[in-house]
């Protein structure tokens, strides 16, 4: 038999395997039912610490609190809370919370100035774009290991404060004044 | 096949199935894995998930088993090349997302990618030190001297 023949084989036997894992998996995927993306969905999932996938990660010393989108919007156009764009920087190129400053997982030229600014809002929400808040987590660890007090990951991520049709901009903030920090 | 190769080829059979015992407990994370790069369509994205981890499952075994170890070797050369392409391209255009690779929710970076590279090296190493498929036995192969 060719390799060909033989890597056609192993294909089809596992398929048949992966069916077969899917069907006896503890959470399995619905063949029939269509999985979009988190952000085509508009309702990432975002679980709370409790629950779901973000319970299965590595555990952290601290874990930040949730906040909901309709308390955040208000916490937004009243100026209270500093937001905080974990995503990259094409997404956030493409749209962001309104005053929000983009401080990715890997750093922002100007942390100190960032982190500074952020200290003058009583309150910091982290976002980032994926179902599982993960890089939200790890930004929002950050930020707490640099001093601020509190802060809180957005649930529901970017597609639900999309959705949920909070105030969005590109550049510069039209709800506070402020130009975003964006690299 | 020297012993360097049997260790690699086991070894790249362990990684594999270790790969897909972190997805098997939960099936529709992978699936939501996968659909957030965004190049499945959504209605095919749950087969496609669950077929992924057979494959891998399937070719872990015949790399540990040594059946047909060349072709399980590119089988999962293939497959790492797709994730590979499909990874920077999400990255490329901005899109975070967790790789789904071992379980789990870590978000993909340029270093996954890089991980990516070198255990598709890795796989083309194990498939180019594989046996090709066995010629027919002279035995069973027809004689010349004979043929009429």
């Amino acid at each position: 038999m060719t390799t060909l023949a033989q890597m056609a084989l192993l294909a089809a036997v596992g398929s048949a395997v992966g069916l077969a894992a899917n069907a006896l998996s503890p959470h399995p995927s619905a063949l029939r039912q269509p999985v979009l993306s988190a952000a085509e969905s508009g309702g990432g999932a975002c679980a709370m610490p409790a629950s779901g996938a973000a319970s299965t990660s590595a555990p952290l010393p601290w874990r930040p609190a949730r906040i909901g989108v309709e308390e955040a919007k208000g916490m937004c156009t009243a100026c209270l809370a500093g937001f905080v764009d974990a995503r990259g920087p094409h997404e956030f190129a493409h749209g962001h919370i309104a005053n929000a400053v983009h401080l990715p997982p890997a750093g922002h030229p100007d942390e100190t100035a960032v982190i500074a600014q952020l200290r003058t809002y009583p309150l910091v929400v982290v976002y980032d774009g994926d179902y599982s808040c993960a890089v939200a987590d790890d930004v929002a660890v950050r930020l707490r290991r640099a001093g601020l007090t509190d802060v809180r990951v957005l649930q529901g991520a970017w597609p639900a404060w999309v959705a949920g049709q909070g105030p969005s901009a590109a550049g510069i903030c039209g709800v506070c004044g402020v130009e975003a920090f964006g690299k | 096949m020297t012993l360097l190769a049997r260790l690699a080829r086991f070894l790249l059979g362990a990684i594999f199935l270790w790969a897909s015992a972190t997805k098997v407990p939960d099936m529709a994370a992978f699936a939501e894995s996968v659909a957030n790069y965004r190049i499945v369509p959504p209605s095919l994205v749950p087969v496609v998930a669950a077929t992924l981890v057979g494959v891998e499952i399937a070719a872990g075994v015949a790399l540990i088993l040594n059946v047909w170890a060349r072709a399980a070797a590119l089988i999962l050369a293939a497959l790492l090349a797709v994730f590979t392409v499909g990874l920077a391209g999400a990255l490329a255009r901005g899109i975070d997302l967790a790789c789904g690779c071992f379980g789990g929710t870590a978000a993909a970076t340029w270093w996954t990618v890089l991980r990516d590279l070198v255990l598709l090296a890795f796989a083309l190493g194990v498939a180019a030190s594989s046996p090709r498929s066995p010629a027919p036995s002279p035995s069973l192969a027809p004689d010349p001297a004979r043929a009429p």
